[in-house]
C-alpha cells in the first residue's frame, strides 16, 4: 500500500515515512552508497472571482517522491508522482544507474542525524487547524467580498483582474540511509485582489494587494485588503514620466523586499565558491550602511517560509547575513559546507521533484526607527518607488535597473504619480547609500522589509 | 513518429481508455455543466548539468495524471489526480462538477471523433529519445570545453541539457478526442568572465522541438558555447548605458521578446473578453506603425512554441494579429472563444494536467519589411543597438513593460560603437508598436530560448522579428 492518506480534518498526511523508508531501502539494495528520499503530500484549494461570480474553482491533492542517491561520490536524482511498488523499484534502479554517470566528488554526502541537529524544538505554529477546516463556501465568500469592496471603493474602479483566495496544507518527509528521519506539516491561506481603475484613453491602472498567512486569525479583514488595493489603483491615475536625474529614492516595503530577495543569490555559498557572486571577496567587510541588518530566519514563528528543517533534513536556524553593515556570513547546504570545510546553515530548499539548492526561508531587513512619513521628509525631493517590473537584476554584478512606478516627492511630500521611468544603480552602492530604515516592517509573505531611503539612484524617463 | 513514441502513447491510452474518459465526462456534467473535458498526461524530463569542469548531476523525473474541467457559462471547476487510479479520477470529476449546482446536463455526451490535424513538421528522431545518456553528456562536455577554451579570462562555465517528452490525450463532452506527443530539448551555456575585480556573465541557448541531428547540423554545442563566452568577455569592457530617451535598434530573433511582451499579451482572449486589455476596443484600428505585420503561429517548424494540437485539442494555426499596422485578429482558447462567439485559434495551453488551460501565445513575431539591417543603423545619429536581450515583462492592465538588455552597443553617427551593458528598456505597450519607424528584411524566429509565465504557469514559446528600429525608447542606466 503506497498511497499516502491525507486527512482532510487535520491537514497531516500519514504513511509518508513508510514510502520514504522503502525508497531508501530499494536504492541501497540497487547499489547506492547513500540514499535520501523526500516525500510530499499536499492538498490545495483556490477560487478566483470576477464580475461578482466564481470564475475558477480548483481543488487538488498531490503527492510525489524525490530520490537522491550517491554512488562513489557521484549523484543521481529521480522523481515521480507514481509511487506504486513496481514503479518505485524502477526508480531506484534508474537513480543508481544515473549516479554512475557524473564525476565523483568527495564533497557529495548526505547529512548524518548528528550533523542535521535536533529534530523538534519549539512549535513553530505552522499548522493552524482553522486554516485546514476553513470551508470552501467561506473562501468563496471571502473572494466575493474582496471584489465587492474594491469595486465599491471608487467610481473609477469598474472591474478587477480577479479576486483570489487560496489555502493549502501538506506534509513533507525527509529520510536518508544514514538514519536521518524528519517530518513537518504546515498550512497557509492567501488572499489578494487586483482592482483596475480607469485612466485616460482607455488605459487602466492596477493596484494589487494581498498576503499569505499561516494563521487564519492573522489574516486581516478582506475589506481592509480590498481598500488598500483599490487605493493603490486610484492613486496611480494620471501617472507620467519625469525627467532623467540622479535623486534620492524611497523604496516602498514591496520594492525593498524584492531587492533583498534578488540579492540573496550573492550570499549563496555556491555562487561564492564559483566566484559568481559580487560578494565573493567581501566576507567580514563593511558592505552596507550601519543601518542595514539582513536576516534569514528559518524558525520564525508562524512564518510562511518557516520549517523545523531544511530540504536535506538539517535543522533550520536564524542566519544573520549582514550585521549593521558588515557582511557576516554566507549560506550553505551540506555539499557546499563540505567544500568550504564548514557546516550547513540549514539553507537547502527544494520541492520533491528537484535536487536541493541553496535558498532562503524568511528573509528580512530589520526595521529601524523612522516612520515612512519621516523618510519622505528626509528624501525632500526625489522618487518614491512603489512598484517595479520583473527583470532588471544582474545576480553576478549586483547591477540594479528596473522599470518603476511610484510618486514624485517634493518638499518631503508625496505629489503626482509617476510611470514610464527606470531606476538604476549597483547593489553595493545602494547598500552603502541606505540613509534611513523605516519602522513599518510587516510580514505578508516570506520576504519582508520596511520602507527605506537610498541617498542617490539614477531615475531615467522622458518627462519634463 | 518513431516506434518508441507510439508505444509510449499506447501506455497512456491503456491507462486512460475511452470508456473511462467517457465516464469521467459524464460525472463532470452531473450537476449541469455545459462543457466537460478530461486531460491525461505522461511527461518525462531528463537533465544533465555540468559545473566546475565536471558532470554534477543527472536527473530523471516522471509526472503523470489527469485533470478534469467542468464549465458552466463562464465558470470553471477544475480538479486533478496524480496517476491514473480510476477511483481518484472519478473523485476529481465529481469535485470539478461542483462548479454547477443543478441537475445533470441534458443529452447523451457526443461520441468521440478523433481530431485529424496535419503535422506542422515531423520529427523522425526527436532529440530526447534518439540521444541516450552518453550522447547527451557528450553535448554538454563539448560545450564546456569550447566555452572554457575561448579565453583565459573565462573562470567558470555552467552547461545544462534539459529535455522532455510529453504524451497527452484530451477528450471533451463536445466529442473531441485528440492525442499528441511533444518533444523539447534545450542546451544552455553560461560563462563567467573575471578580470581584476570585474565579473560578467554571458549566456546562450540552443534547441527547440528538434531532431537529434540539430546539435550537429543546425546549432552545435561549440556555437552555443562560443556565443556565451564571447558575450561574457565583451561585457568585461562594456560601459554603463546613458540614461534617457533616444532611438533604439533591436537585433533579429530573440529581440522579438519585445513584441511578445509589449503587444502579444494584450491580444490574449481572456483579457479581451474581460476588457482588461487596452486592445479590446481596438479592432480595425491603427495600433502599430504602417508596414508592421504581427503574427502568432503555432506551426513554425522545430520551435519550442509549436505543436500539432494545443492542450485543448485545437489544431495549431497561423493567426495574423496586425496587418500593416491595423489590428485584425485576437488569440482564442476554447473557453474565451466559446463565451465571445469566436473560433478557437489553437492558443489554449496549460503547464500540465495540474493546471487550468489559459489563452497563451505560441510563436509570436514581426514579419519582415523592406530595409536592409545596415540602413536602420546608418540613419541613427545617437542611439542604442540591442544585440541580446534578457528577460522582459509587462503589466497587462496598464501596459507598462520593461526589458533587460544583456548586451548592447552605442550607435554614433550611423555606426556601431563601444559595447554597453546593463541597459533596461521601458515604456508603455499602448504606443510601443507605433514607435517602430523601420523594419528590416532579416526575419529570424528564436524557437529555442523562450519560456513565458502567466498566472504561475510556464510554457515554452518562440519569438521573432527582423532588425527593428524604435524612434525612441526610455533607456535606464546609471550615467546621465
Amino acid at each position: 500500500m503506497n498511497d499516502p492518506i491525507l486527512d482532510s480534518a487535520t491537514g497531516v498526511a500519514t504513511g509518508l515515512e513508510a514510502i520514504a523508508a522503502e525508497a531508501v531501502e530499494r536504492a541501497r539494495r540497487a547499489g547506492a552508497d547513500q540514499a535520501e528520499a523526500c516525500v510530499e503530500s499536499s492538498r490545495s484549494f483556490s477560487v478566483e472571482v470576477n464580475g461578482g461570480k466564481i470564475e475558477t474553482l480548483k481543488q487538488s491533492a498531490t503527492r510525489g517522491l524525490g530520490l537522491r542517491v550517491m554512488v562513489g561520490g557521484a549523484v543521481g536524482f529521480v522523481s515521480s508522482n507514481d509511487l506504486g511498488g513496481e514503479r518505485m523499484e524502477d526508480l531506484a534502479r534508474r537513480a543508481v544507474a544515473l549516479a554512475r554517470l557524473p564525476t565523483p566528488d568527495p564533497a557529495n554526502a548526505l547529512p548524518t542525524p548528528a550533523e542535521a541537529g535536533e529534530a523538534g524544538g519549539p512549535d513553530l505554529e505552522l499548522l493552524d487547524p482553522a486554516v485546514v477546516a476553513l470551508p470552501a463556501e467561506t473562501k468563496i465568500e471571502m473572494a466575493l467580498e474582496l471584489e465587492r469592496v474594491a469595486l465599491a471603493h471608487d467610481p473609477r474602479i469598474r472591474r478587477t483582474d480577479g479576486a483570489h483566495v487560496s489555502s493549502g496544507s501538506g506534509t513533507s518527509v525527509i529520510a536518508n540511509s544514514l538514519g536521518l528521519k524528519r517530518s513537518s506539516s504546515g498550512a497557509a491561506v492567501s488572499a489578494y485582489v487586483v482592482p483596475l481603475a480607469d485612466d485616460r484613453d482607455g488605459k487602466q491602472q492596477n493596484g494589487a494587494y494581498g498576503m499569505s498567512k499561516r494563521r487564519l486569525s492573522e489574516m486581516p479583514a478582506m475589506e481592509a485588503i480590498a481598500r488598500e488595493a483599490a487605493s493603490r489603483a486610484v492613486a496611480r491615475i494620471g501617472a507620467r514620466p519625469v525627467a532623467t536625474a540622479r535623486v534620492p529614492v524611497v523604496m516602498h516595503p514591496d520594492v525593498a523586499g524584492s531587492w533583498i530577495a534578488e540579492m540573496l543569490d550573492a550570499f549563496s555559498a555556491e555562487s561564492v565558491i564559483k566566484k559568481a557572486s559580487w560578494l565573493t571577496e567581501k566576507l567580514g567587510a563593511t558592505i552596507a550602511s550601519p543601518l542595514v541588518t539582513l536576516v534569514d530566519d528559518g524558525r520564525l514563528k508562524r512564518g510562511v517560509g518557516s520549517g523545523p528543517h531544511d530540504g536535506e533534513g538539517v535543522a533550520t536556524r536564524r542566519n544573520v547575513l549582514i550585521e549593521r553593515g558588515v557582511c557576516a556570513m554566507f549560506l550553505y547546504d551540506t555539499y557546499h559546507a563540505r567544500r568550504a570545510g564548514t557546516r550547513s546553515t540549514g539553507s537547502a530548499v527544494r520541492g520533491y521533484s528537484s535536487v536541493p539548492g541553496i535558498g532562503f526561508h524568511n528573509l528580512c531587513l530589520e526595521p529601524g526607527g523612522d516612520s515612512p512619513e519621516a523618510i519622505l521628509r528626509k528624501a525632500d525631493r526625489g522618487f518614491y518607488m512603489t512598484d517595479q517590473g520583473s527583470f532588471g537584476f544582474n545576480s553576478v554584478t549586483g547591477d540594479y535597473s528596473f522599470q518603476a512606478q511610484g510618486f514624485w516627492i517634493e518638499r518631503g511630500e508625496k505629489t503626482f504619480p509617476v510611470e514610464g521611468v527606470t531606476v538604476a544603480s549597483n547593489s553595493l552602492d545602494m547598500l552603502r547609500n541606505v540613509a534611513a530604515v523605516g519602522n513599518d516592517l510587516r510580514w505578508e509573505g516570506s520576504v519582508a522589509s520596511p520602507t527605506i531611503l537610498i541617498a542617490g539612484m539614477t531615475v531615467s524617463g522622458g518627462g519634463a | 513518429m518513431t516506434t518508441t513514441s507510439l508505444r509510449a502513447l499506447g501506455d497512456l491510452l491503456a491507462l486512460l481508455p475511452r470508456e473511462l474518459a467517457a465516464e469521467l465526462l459524464e460525472i463532470a456534467r452531473e450537476k449541469g455543466a455545459d462543457f466537460a473535458e478530461v486531460y491525461g498526461e505522461q511527461s518525462v524530463h531528463t537533465g544533465f548539468s555540468y559545473e566546475e569542469n565536471r558532470l554534477k548531476t543527472s536527473s530523471y523525473s516522471v509526472t503523470q495524471g489527469v485533470g478534469v474541467r467542468a464549465v458552466i457559462g463562464d465558470q470553471t471547476g477544475y480538479a486533478y489526480a496524480d496517476g491514473f487510479s480510476p477511483d481518484d479520477l472519478r473523485e476529481a470529476a465529481r469535485v470539478a462538477a461542483r462548479i454547477a449546482r443543478g441537475a445533470p446536463a441534458n443529452g447523451r455526451p457526443k461520441a468521440f471523433r478523433v481530431v485529424d490535424a496535419p503535422w506542422p513538421f515531423r520529427l523522425e528522431r526527436p532529440a530526447p529519445l534518439a540521444l541516450d545518456e552518453h550522447g547527451k553528456i557528450e553535448l554538454v562536455e563539448r560545450a564546456n570545453h569550447t566555452a572554457r577554451a575561448h579565453d583565459p579570462r573565462i573562470h567558470e562555465v555552467s552547461v545544462s541539457l534539459g529535455d522532455s517528452s510529453k504524451s497527452f490525450v484530451v477528450a471533451s463532452s463536445d466529442g473531441l478526442w485528440a492525442e499528441d506527443r511533444q518533444f523539447l530539448s534545450r542546451l544552455t551555456v553560461s560563462s563567467l568572465a573575471l578580470e581584476g575585480s570585474e565579473r560578467q556573465e554571458g549566456y546562450a541557448t540552443g534547441g527547440g522541438s528538434v531532431e537529434a541531428a540539430y546539435f550537429e547540423a543546425e546549432r552545435t554545442p561549440e556555437e552555443i558555447a562560443t556565443e556565451a563566452s564571447r558575450t561574457a568577455i565583451t561585457l568585461l569592457g562594456a560601459r554603463e548605458p546613458e540614461a534617457g530617451v533616444y532611438p533604439v535598434v533591436v537585433s533579429p530573433g530573440w529581440g522579438g521578446v519585445m513584441v511578445h511582451e509589449c503587444f502579444g499579451h494584450s491580444m490574449e482572449g481572456d483579457t479581451i473578453r474581460k476588457q482588461t486589455s487596452i486592445r479590446a476596443s481596438q479592432m480595425g484600428q491603427l495600433v502599430a506603425s504602417k508596414g508592421v505585420t504581427i503574427v502568432d503561429s503555432g506551426i513554425v517548424p522545430f520551435s519550442r512554441g509549436s505543436f500539432r494540437v494545443d492542450d485543448e485539442g485545437t489544431p495549431a494555426q497561423r493567426t495574423v494579429l496586425v496587418e500593416n499596422g491595423i489590428l485584425c485578429g485576437y488569440l482564442w482558447d476554447l473557453l474565451n472563444a466559446r463565451i465571445t462567439g469566436n473560433r478557437p485559434t489553437g492558443n489554449g495551453r496549460r503547464s500540465s494536467y495540474r493546471a487550468v488551460p489559459l489563452c497563451r501565445m505560441t510563436n509570436t513575431y514581426i514579419e519582415p519589411g523592406p530595409h536592409s539591417p545596415e540602413d536602420l543603423i546608418a540613419d541613427v545619429k545617437r542611439g542604442l543597438y540591442c544585440k541580446s536581450m534578457g528577460g522582459g515583462s509587462v503589466n497587462p492592465a496598464d501596459g507598462n513593460f520593461s526589458f533587460q538588455v544583456t548586451e548592447a552597443c552605442r550607435i554614433v553617427d550611423g555606426k556601431l560603437a563601444e559595447p554597453v551593458r546593463n541597459a533596461t528598456l521601458t515604456g508603455n505597450g499602448s504606443d510601443a508598436m507605433l514607435k517602430i519607424d523601420a523594419v528590416a528584411n532579416d526575419l529570424e524566429i528564436d524557437g529555442s530560448t523562450g519560456s513565458c509565465g502567466k498566472d504561475g504557469q510556464w510554457k515554452p514559446v518562440g519569438v521573432g522579428q527582423p532588425t527593428v528600429r524604435f524612434r525612441e525608447i526610455t533607456v535606464g542606466g546609471t550615467s546621465t
